[in-house]
């Protein structure tokens, strides 16, 4: 899985097309990148690896950092954290990596994470978004992506100004992710007054969630609010429309909501599904739009927010060593903290509140599927469409 | 009362499809006494031919059944022959190399799979996927309700072709001695490479049923060839009639599991079921039933 010659073509392409002046030369600096590209949770890594490339070739285009190209080796963590230690291992020592970056799923992050403080190469998480990876302490870890706790920060406000619930059901997948992101949530509705009257975590890939959904439409509850991804998401969807199972709005904590794919498989059922989102093609940060279309050009898909996360990441990275005074894993991760600037996935600043160390704050969005194209409908200042609520029982949609 | 009866007809259902899955690999394991580690890869194989046909030509994935079965068949028999009925002649230090190369047959696959159709999640949508009938207040899903009609229809058909044929009657002799089979004249190599093929058939048959309710991707058959190996454990080795008892147990172990223990715990249910029967029936049901 690994790229090495990647770079190198770039600057021969370059070459060959008689652009060699804007091209980078000179030795190329190695960053070593972790995620899942076999496994279950491969279609994410694809959607960053794809993101990550396209970012690396710009910056390289440009002239690369300081003169010299990034080189990007890509390593498969398979989505297990025991392959993500022992692929980060070998970036660190055979491949001599100066930064890392990439991480999928929390559970292998967590795990990559220990082992690059451990060895001190400054690592910067695209999307690992457990609460806990930024609150150990850990001076040489730095996460773009907002902690899961913080998903549904527009999702508030928008339950206490227009929903106004009592209850809510939480469905997670049985991971550290899952796990996280329920306790936070269900720790946030019980001080905004909201009963959590389930709170349930499921095996992933399981093939029937009825048994669960039955259990949570007998409690009735006002909202269901799940964090899953995607197939399971599809499959929740479509087993609750089989059961006639109509809460007031059913929404998504990110993840598997947002992705083209959850739509496509969930079909009529993802009608009026809200999701919290981290970043939407129509926000107004420079390149935004530029990358969504691009990447679906070159790739002939819709990319989401975890792509726009990777390609903040090489952004940011490629800022890091250029403003380093040397390269070294040290420098670099002084230079990574002192990082404050704009990207096409949003403003990057590594900042420290509460338990949290080195982490970039943003806002979150609220988002809704509206005839299976994913619309922005909350704060109403982003807004592409006006929300649809109260959102219609199954039998007239 | 409402959600037990749900939770039942929820299990049931499930244990149909799952009957359909573990009896392909108890034939399999009776006839060759090997534990086939490709069962899943192969359902992954039939799900990808079931897709292909329906996304292209349109054909209802029920209709893809008379496709399916019968190149999973082919495929079945095309490996047995090549792939691993050279093995037996071969000595070697383990001699369950068999099953080693099953397990490397179940990775190409996966990796063909990823090769053509990439890492995407893809599904078959009809306009029954979602839907579902109520008999007093009990959901049924169409779709799983179909799919466990023509279980119950396919595991008949195979009773009667093992008890009624010819063919089937060698299948039996086989799996009870193999070399009193060879010596009454039955070509055990042949009979060999029709029983993976039928086990094949078999478990594209539960793939193809249980893809307008499920979805698909390359890695889909580990936790399947998993599944199917609990249910040839619990239902004894190279039981079919065990098989059977074996898939419902596991379905009903996972909906009852999942209602009152708690969703988390639904494979674990199912585990402990398996490790139970493991230590105080280790014949598996089939010395229940002595059949």
């Amino acid at each position: 899985m690994r790229i090495r010659a990647f770079g190198l073509l770039v600057v021969l392409s370059c070459l060959i097309l008689g652009i060699g002046s804007v091209c980078a030369a000179g030795e190329p600096i190695k960053v070593g990148v972790v995620l899942p590209l076999t496994g279950e949770q491969a279609k994410f890594g694809e959607i960053e690896k794809n993101s990550f490339l396209m970012g690396l070739e710009e910056i390289n285009k440009a002239g690369g950092v300081n003169g010299r190209p990034i080189e990007l080796l890509i390593e498969d963590d398979t989505g297990k954290p025991d392959v993500g230690r022992s692929a980060v291992e070998k970036l660190i020592s055979q491949d001599k990596v100066v930064a890392l970056t990439g991480g999928y799923s929390s559970s292998v992050t967590y795990a990559v994470c220990a082992v690059a403080q451990q060895r001190k190469v400054p690592f910067l998480v695209s999307t690992g978004s457990a609460d806990k990876i930024t609150e150990q302490g850990w001076d040489f870890v730095f996460r773009i992506a907002p902690p899961v706790s913080e998903y549904p920060k527009a999702l508030n406000s928008f339950l206490s100004e227009v929903v106004k619930p009592q209850s809510v059901a939480i469905l997670h997948e049985n991971t550290l992710f899952g796990q996280s992101g329920a306790k936070e949530f269900s720790e946030q509705c019980e001080k905004a007054g909201i009963k959590v009257l389930i709170k349930e975590g499921y095996e992933a890939g399981a093939v029937d969630f009825k048994p669960l959904l039955i259990k949570v439409k007998a409690a009735k509850p006002d909202f269901v609010y799940m964090i899953s991804y995607v197939m399971d998401a599809a499959l929740l969807m479509r087993q609750s429309k089989e059961l006639n199972f109509n809460p007031k709005l059913f929404v998504g904590g990110g993840a598997g909501f947002t992705l083209p794919e959850f739509a496509k498989n969930a079909g009529d059922a993802a009608e009026f599904v809200f999701s919290a989102d981290l970043w939407s093609p129509t926000l107004p940060y420079p390149g935004a739009i530029e990358y969504f279309e691009n990447y679906q050009k070159r790739f002939g898909g819709a990319t989401e927010y975890h792509g726009a996360e990777a390609y903040g990441c090489i952004y940011v990275v490629a800022d890091a060593i250029k403003r380093a005074k040397e390269i070294s894993q040290a420098a670099i991760r002084e230079s990574m903290a002192a990082t404050d600037m704009m990207t096409a996935f949003g403003p990057v600043k590594f900042i420290s509140y509460d338990k949290k160390k080195q982490q970039n704050q943003l806002p979150t969005y609220l988002v809704q599927w509206q005839k299976g194209i994913l619309e922005t409908v909350w704060p109403k200042n982003v807004a592409t469409k006006p929300y649809v609520y109260p959102v219609p029982e199954w039998s007239k949609k | 009362m409402e959600v037990f009866l749900q939770t039942l007809v929820a299990g049931v259902l499930k244990g149909g499809l799952y009957a359909l899955i573990g009896i392909g690999m108890t034939l399999i394991m009776g006839v060759m006494g090997i534990i086939n580690l490709a069962h899943g890869q192969f359902m992954m194989v039939a799900m990808y031919v079931t897709y292909t046909l329906f996304h292209f030509l349109g054909i209802d994935p029920y209709f893809t059944l008379l496709i399916s079965m019968p190149s999973l068949f082919v495929l079945g028999i095309l490996i047995q022959k090549y792939l691993l009925n050279p093995l037996m002649k071969v000595d070697s230090i383990l001699p369950e190399n068999q099953v080693l190369m099953t397990v490397g047959i179940a990775m190409v696959l996966t990796e063909i799979a990823r090769f053509i159709f990439s890492s995407n999640y893809l599904s078959v949508k009809t306009s029954y996927s979602s839907s579902a009938f109520y008999v007093g207040g009990i959901s049924f899903s169409v779709a799983l309700t179909i799919a466990f009609g023509i279980a119950l229809l396919l595991t008949f058909g195979l009773f009667w072709f093992l008890i009624k044929t010819d063919l089937g009657r060698s299948i039996r002799a086989v799996s009870q001695d193999g070399e009193a089979a060879e010596l009454m004249g039955v070509d055990s190599e042949k009979i060999k490479m029709i029983t993976m093929g039928i086990g094949a058939a078999l478990v594209a048959a539960a793939g193809t049923l249980l893809l307008p309710i499920y979805y698909l991707f390359p890695d889909i058959g580990g936790p399947f060839t998993r599944k199917a190996f609990v249910i040839t454990i619990l239902g004894g080795l190279g039981s079919t009639v065990g098989a059977i008892f074996g898939g419902v147990t596991l379905g009903l172990a996972e909906s009852f599991g999942a209602t009152y223990i708690g969703m988390d715990f639904e494979d674990m249910v199912g585990l402990v079921i398996f490790l139970l029967v493991l230590l105080f029936i280790p014949g598996g049901f089939r010395r229940l039933t002595k059949v």
